[in-house]
């Protein structure tokens, strides 16, 4: 089990994250989902890496693989600023709250969500929701990829200990996923 | 056999009338008085229906007993056959029992204090303006409460149902998550009626404020506290101690000499026994004052204290005296021995001790300041010095590790180390005070002295708790708070593990600004008075002190939230007048669906918390909490345009499916304060508003989400309008369009919406009616 950067999100269990740093592999699991969800956290517009917003990192990604967003928090402020619009407005407990439940018809009302991706939340409410997917939701994979471990999740990235790890594996992830277009 | 359950129930129905001087005629008795646990299940159920219970388990392992641990993942079951949501609610009954009780002990313990000292017939006398004095009492137990003995009455009953509710923790009692539930509703509850017991006490005991606005500005900062002085910090939240150092210091002219300031609940409740006494903080700046050594004496009662003060004391040379018996730190137990003697050894040798007789405590916590501070060396750390001190740090993350706000401290401690103080004082600001960085540090770097550079040297001013709303001041609100002219009533309460300490200031001044009531308690309400505007004003000093639009309401201390909740009881008894005696669920019902009611509890941490919260949720008002909280690991949440919202219209005795979603919540999490404000003016909405009510709310919602949420309109706005009239001016026609958009259809308009009559219920229809 790969410890999580933040012990307060140390897990106490045994069904852990598969941790991944493969950019290929992220894409590979993000392309095989029928109908993916990324929920984006305020933490995208507080960080940026060399310049470039994560929240700019985030809409990419959506672009790339033509993926729904859901805006958590006051995201959707600064989405409007970059000129974007998310797909749907949940916060964070509330997005989970509607993924778990199977009949839900999710954000294009073509059914639930199989894959359901978090961005930029503080990692100890980002794990509490994955804690709540992970249990009441089986019927999706979850996956982050903030620059931390989080166990709840089914697929997380590692505690990135330089910046440029994590915007190398970004861009990676990116050209991977408008690669397999 | 039907009749023998007939002859249990009247004889238990007489042992409650005696309790309850049933014989007294100043309320028809309602259908709960004194409930028990099962009492009131059907109201819980039907809450429940709608907020269902969401859960975010923060260990996936029951470790209770000795089947396990057990693993509650993938639908398996424990040993004893609980599931994960099982295990979730229990763990949360628990909280709430944790929480009810450190409630339900102070109020023992003051009431019992103040019996020993005045005798149990003392009055209940809350002044001119107070004379419904202790709403839940009167509603959840049906008393009419006139005596500290009658206010030992309430706490007795409160603790026979706690040990029902302990009681159904145990492995193999209570296994559905609903119950644990509804149970967790029942112990917080009882929460609020613990709470009620223990201030009404301290206001009549120690003469609090009360029945008055306008209580004086108080001294409150870190700052506040002059140093040349001897110094002795309270810390927690029972005033049995403090007021005693207070007297012996009035009585021995002595007051000129000593500063007293408090950390937590225990700063509120010693300004309203004396303005003179100032406000350190909260509790996230408790460890980081201790360190600073500044306080000559530090005197410990209950609750939310650091478990190894008296080891942090030692280490700075402050003198220590615990005071409860809920906290002995292992301390020699000195309550019976010599004045003189014990303040020679604790001067002399540095000696801790627990001293339970009050009195004897206040004194010696003045003879050994007064004693100790000429010897001691009360200085903080030049910028210089903490450059030096930051130079050992190597940036390596370990104290970002281990902190529960997840900031990176060694970056400002870097910084420092360079000469550059500002990221430093940011982090102050989102600082919660556990001291886990320190102790992680692997070069030994001294994260908080390094702080002292940051704290700010300002002083500020805060208003003196004032204990309950006034009566005069319902009759004048109840109108407009239940047709929705006064937008809300928002209560700031509750712990500082605040995302930032600023938070809270600027949520109040922006719900103030915007006309709503402002209430605030404990922790929230000293930090509320902690910023200053431009021009050097705290929220305290802009805003008028009563309970009226746009006012700012410090209304006392943790115990002092249960009148909050009840002033929203006092506007259905007074505004409505529906009567309280034993009638929870009419009471709850009429606030669930007329009064525009929200708690806010940015930074709540405590079991205490868990169950202010709780017991607010049973009586109808939702809570917002910030992120800290998820790791409560339970939410009450609805699927709006998915759940039911079919209340009864009560004059027409008709079924009616509103589909609005109000209140939308009950629990709910959020991360930003920004996010947190727009749902906050949403979740004023009730479905009793009138047109004009509601147009006043929606133009806050409105006008909250274009300027935290990048404009636009809320996407769930046609939820919210029944008919054009509901909508604001200023914004009608773009809303006009949006709902033409999505098909909008007007909605009826209902003057008298209740839940009776849609679950099974004691209560009849014509209970609601007034």
């Amino acid at each position: 089990m790969v410890l999580p950067l933040h012990r307060v999100n140390v897990l106490t269990g045994i069904k852990s994250a598969k941790v991944l740093e493969d950019p290929a592999e992220y894409a590979g699991w993000i392309r095989r989902a029928k109908r993916p969800l990324l929920v984006l956290g305020p933490k995208l517009a507080e960080i940026s890496l060399n310049g470039k917003s994560l929240l700019e990192y985030a809409l990419e990604i959506a672009k790339a693989a033509n993926i729904p967003t859901c805006a958590t928090a006051h995201i959707k402020g600064k989405m409007a600023e970059l000129g974007a619009t998310p797909d749907c407005q949940y916060d964070l407990v509330e997005i989970a709250n509607r993924l778990n439940d199977p009949e839900w018809q999710g954000v294009r009302k073509e059914g639930n969500h199989d894959l359901v991706i978090l961005f930029g939340m503080r990692t100890d409410m980002g794990n509490q929701a994955l804690s709540n997917l992970k249990h009441f939701a089986p019927h999706l994979k979850t996956m982050t990829l903030c620059k931390y471990v989080y166990p709840h999740a089914d697929y997380s990235l590692p505690n990135f200990r330089k910046d440029e790890q994590w915007k190398g594996f970004l861009e990676n992830l990116i050209t991977s996923l408008k690669e397999e277009k | 056999m039907a009749k023998v359950v007939e002859t249990k129930e009247t004889k238990k129905r007489q042992e409650v009338n005696r309790i309850i001087r049933a014989e007294d005629q100043w309320e028809p008795i309602g259908a709960t008085p004194m409930p028990e646990i099962t009492d009131l299940r059907n109201w819980d159920m039907r809450l429940l229906k709608t907020y269902k219970p969401w859960y975010a388990p923060f260990c996936d392992l029951c470790c209770f007993c000795t089947y396990g641990k057990c693993d509650l993942t993938e639908c398996r079951r424990g040993a004893c056959g609980i599931d994960i949501s099982g295990q979730q609610g229990r763990i949360i009954l628990l909280a709430c029992c944790m929480g009810m009780s450190a409630h339900g002990g102070h109020a023992r313990h003051i009431i019992d204090y103040l019996i020993e000292k005045y005798g149990e017939d003392l009055k209940i006398d809350l002044g001119d303006s107070v004379a419904v004095e202790a709403p839940h009492i009167r509603t959840v137990l049906g008393l009419k409460p006139e005596t500290l003995a009658d206010l030992r009455t309430a706490i007795e009953y409160v603790e026979r149902e706690l040990v029902h509710l302990i009681s159904s923790l145990h492995t193999g009692q209570e296994g559905s998550y609903m119950d644990y539930e509804s149970k967790a509703l029942h112990a917080s509850m009882l929460d609020h009626v613990a709470m009620e017991a223990a201030d009404i006490a301290q206001i009549v005991g120690f003469k609090f404020p009360t029945s008055v606005a306008d209580t004086p500005l108080v001294d409150a900062g870190l700052a506040s506290l002059d140093a040349t002085k001897p110094i002795v910090l309270v810390v927690g939240h029972n005033p049995a101690s403090s007021t005693n150092i207070i007297d012996y210091l009035r009585e021995n002219d002595l007051y000129d000499k000593v500063e007293i300031g408090g950390i937590c609940c225990t700063a509120l409740e010693t300004t309203r026994y004396s303005d003179r006494a100032k406000i350190v903080g909260p509790l996230s700046r408790q460890l980081y004052y201790v360190r600073t050594g500044m306080a000559d004496v530090i005197m410990t009662d209950e609750q939310c204290i650091r478990t190894d003060i008296a080891e942090e004391a030692k280490k700075v040379g402050s003198a220590l005296i615990a005071t409860s018996d809920k906290a002995c730190y292992g301390l020699e137990d000195a309550s019976e021995r010599d004045v003189d003697e014990i303040v020679k050894e604790m001067v002399e040798e540095g000696k801790q001790f627990l001293i339970l007789d009050h009195e004897k405590a206040g004194e010696v916590a003045v003879k050994v300041a007064l004693k100790l501070a000429p010897k001691r060396k009360k200085e903080l750390i030049s910028e210089a010095e903490a450059q030096e001190l930051a130079k050992a740090c190597r940036e390596c993350e370990m104290c970002e590790r281990v902190c529960p706000n997840l900031f990176s401290i060694g970056h400002g401690i870097r910084q420092v180390a360079e000469g550059n103080f500002e990221p430093i004082r940011e982090i102050f600001s989102q600082c919660i005070g556990c001291g886990k960085c320190e102790e992680e540090c692997p070069r030994n770097v001294p994260i908080f002295k390094i702080m002292q550079v940051a704290a700010s040297k300002d002083t500020f001013k805060v208003r003196a708790g004032r204990g309950p709303i006034m009566d005069t001041e319902i009759r004048n609100v109840g109108a407009p708070i239940v047709l929705g002219t006064i937008p809300g009533v928002i209560a700031f309460v509750g712990c500082s593990n605040y995302p930032d300490i600023d938070d809270v200031a600027e949520m109040v001044e922006e719900f103030a600004r915007r006309k709503y009531i402002v209430v605030l308690t404990g922790c929230a309400a000293m930090v509320a008075g902690m910023k200053k505007d431009e021009n050097g004003l705290t929220v305290y000093e802009k805003y008028p002190p009563s309970f009226d639009a746009g006012g700012v309401v410090n209304v006392g201390s943790c115990v002092s939230n249960a009148h909050i909740t009840g002033a929203a009881m006092k506007i259905a008894n007074i505004f409505a007048t529906l009567p309280l005696r034993g009638n929870y669920e009419v009471i709850a019902d009429y606030i669930l669906n007329r009064v525009g009611a929200v708690g806010v509890a940015w930074g709540a941490m405590s079991q205490k918390a868990a169950s202010i919260g709780t017991g607010c949720n049973r009586v109808g008002i939702p809570v917002v909490l910030g992120p800290h909280s998820s790791k409560y690991r339970r939410l009450y949440l609805s699927k709006k345009g998915e759940d039911d919202w079919t209340v009864m219209d009560g004059r027409k005795a008709e079924l009616v499916d509103t589909g609005e979603p109000s209140p939308e919540h009950l629990a709910y999490v959020t991360e930003s304060k920004e996010k947190a404000m727009v749902l906050i003016a949403k979740l004023c909405i009730r479905k009793n508003d009138t047109p004009q009510g509601r147009a006043v709310k929606l133009n806050h919602y409105i006008s909250l989400y274009k300027k935290y949420m990048g404009g636009g309109l809320p996407e769930d706005l046609d939820l919210y309008v029944r008919t054009d009239k509901d909508l604001p001016i200023v914004y009608k026609r773009e809303a006009m369009a949006y709902l033409k958009e999505v098909g909008w259809k007007p909605k009826p308009v209902l003057s008298l919406p209740t839940l009776i009559g849609t679950y099974p219920s004691k209560v009849s229809l014509e209970a609601v009616i007034h």
